[in-house]
């Protein structure tokens, strides 16, 4: 398995499905206590969209070229 | 209510609702409410911390004629709900040379709210100082305490800090300052289970900033103001945390007896076997004391009769209510009766994807009054949530 598979170093965006806000793992969410460069794995499971508070589960992966 | 001296130079001048009995159109306040504002006066210039509902227009602007106040250099929007911005516009009429102080996030809601012009508005970064001349203010972002928009105020020079919703209770109070602790603890306890809540772990780390600060006095824009020792600080340190107590809510609809019956059964066992046990009938419940009890509870048992072949509206609305709470409950179940087709369980559950972590008990549903095989089954379920809450080392 390429190491780019594992998804603590999945450096893809993610997107809410409530507000379509995208998590992008460079800027991270400094105001949420993320740090840029955090993959979206690496989130605590009691983060919530910056937008409008969605759950981490409502985020789904944007797969680049999908 | 008067303006008030908070400290040299900062004055309290909110108003007190005393007869509100309703927020958000949602949630009772059985003591009223108050919208706090404050004016700190530097040396150089003046700053105005949040305004008031606008139906209590008229004592803000009383308030602020009492202070030596003349002119208000910046209006800071800590939270662009009304209740705190709703007077925005009407300080800029009077004090045109005002500049409003807001996060970036505050920045939109202000506009999409109050349809503020662009270049009113100016938005302060997390850390961002602003100098009043002997006075300092430092801004801190706190989405999430209760909007995306929250921010937090800090005057270095006084040791205050200005946490708008954050650590508030809806309680109308002639006292600017708390002494008692025994008179804010519920009200205060009610506002985050009903505000905060949903948003606990945001709660918790914002709690951790507070708690760097060196602080005299906690000016909340609920209810009054916090002194040392900081007690709702602890509670707030409780209330988020992920630890559950020994306590279990029922909450309960019933329309002839049989699911009453039920909870009824269902309390005196558990509560024989060593379990705190809340029991609400949802006809009649005060939907915030329903709130406080699950910022602690371990355990929800929703019962619910059948009307026609769904779950009965007054359980489907706690049901959805619960589920914006989003209480840290490690286990839930669904009891209740029916006549003929009921799909209870099933249409509940589905109201609850908040509470996806916390395990389902079995659902324990009975066809018309309990039987005496009905009783055997409850006392079945009695048995698997003791064993939960004994495993969950909350037994003593």
């Amino acid at each position: 398995m390429p190491i780019v598979n594992d998804k603590a170093f999945n450096l893809n965006q993610f997107q809410c499905n409530q507000c379509d806000f995208i998590y992008d793992p460079a800027l991270g969410d400094p105001t949420g206590g993320i740090a840029p460069g955090t993959p979206f794995a690496m989130i605590p499971d009691t983060w919530v969209c910056p937008d409008c508070g969605a759950t981490k589960a409502d985020f789904i992966e944007i797969k680049p070229g999908s | 209510m008067t303006a008030r001296n908070l400290k040299p130079d900062i004055f309290a001048i909110g108003a007190i609702d005393w007869h509100r009995t309703t927020f958000d159109a949602l949630v009772p306040l059985p003591h009223g409410t108050s919208y706090n504002s404050y004016l700190v006066m530097g040396s150089e210039k003046t700053a105005l911390i949040d305004t008031v509902e606008p139906d209590k227009w008229d004592e803000l602007l009383q308030n602020i004629k009492e202070t030596p106040v003349k002119t208000i250099d910046y209006l800071i929007s800590l939270h662009s709900e009304q209740d705190h911005s709703g007077c925005i516009p009407k300080i800029l009429e009077l004090h045109p040379e005002a500049q409003i102080l807001t996060s970036p996030k505050g920045k939109e809601q202000l506009q999409l709210l109050l349809h503020l012009p662009d270049d009113k508005l100016r938005v302060m970064a997390d850390g961002e100082t602003l100098s009043l001349g002997n006075k300092t203010l430092t801004f801190m972002h706190a989405p999430w305490v209760h909007w995306p928009d929250n921010m937090f105020c800090h005057v270095a020079e006084d040791k205050v800090l200005f946490t708008n919703d954050f650590l508030g209770a809806h309680l109308a109070t002639d006292k600017l300052i708390v002494t008692d602790k025994d008179e804010v603890y519920s009200e205060a306890k009610r506002y985050f289970a009903e505000i905060m809540m949903p948003y606990r772990a945001q709660a918790a780390r914002h709690l951790e900033r507070v708690k760097t600060l060196d602080l005299d006095l906690i000016a909340p824009s609920h209810g009054p103001v916090f002194t040392k020792p900081f007690w709702i600080l602890n509670a707030y340190q409780e209330w988020t945390a992920d630890q559950t107590k020994n306590e279990l809510v029922i909450a309960y609809v019933s329309m002839h007896e049989s699911t009453r019956l039920m909870a009824n059964y269902f309390a005196t066992k558990l509560t024989a076997a060593g379990i705190t046990v809340h029991t609400y009938d949802l006809a009649k419940v005060d939907v915030g004391e329903l709130a406080i009890a699950l910022v602690d509870a371990t355990t929800l048992l929703i019962g619910a009769s059948a009307v026609v072949q769904t779950a009965h509206p007054v359980a489907v609305y706690a049901t959805a209510l619960i589920n914006v709470l989003r209480p840290k409950l490690s286990h839930y179940g669904i009891f209740g009766s029916f006549g003929w087709a009921a799909k209870i369980p099933e249409q509940l559950t589905g109201l609850l994807p908040s509470l996806a972590k916390a395990e389902q008990l079995p659902p324990l549903m009975v066809k018309g009054l309990p039987k005496e095989e009905d009783y055997g089954e409850m006392d079945g379920l009695v048995e698997i949530i003791v064993k939960k809450h004994g495993e969950k080392r909350l037994m003593v």
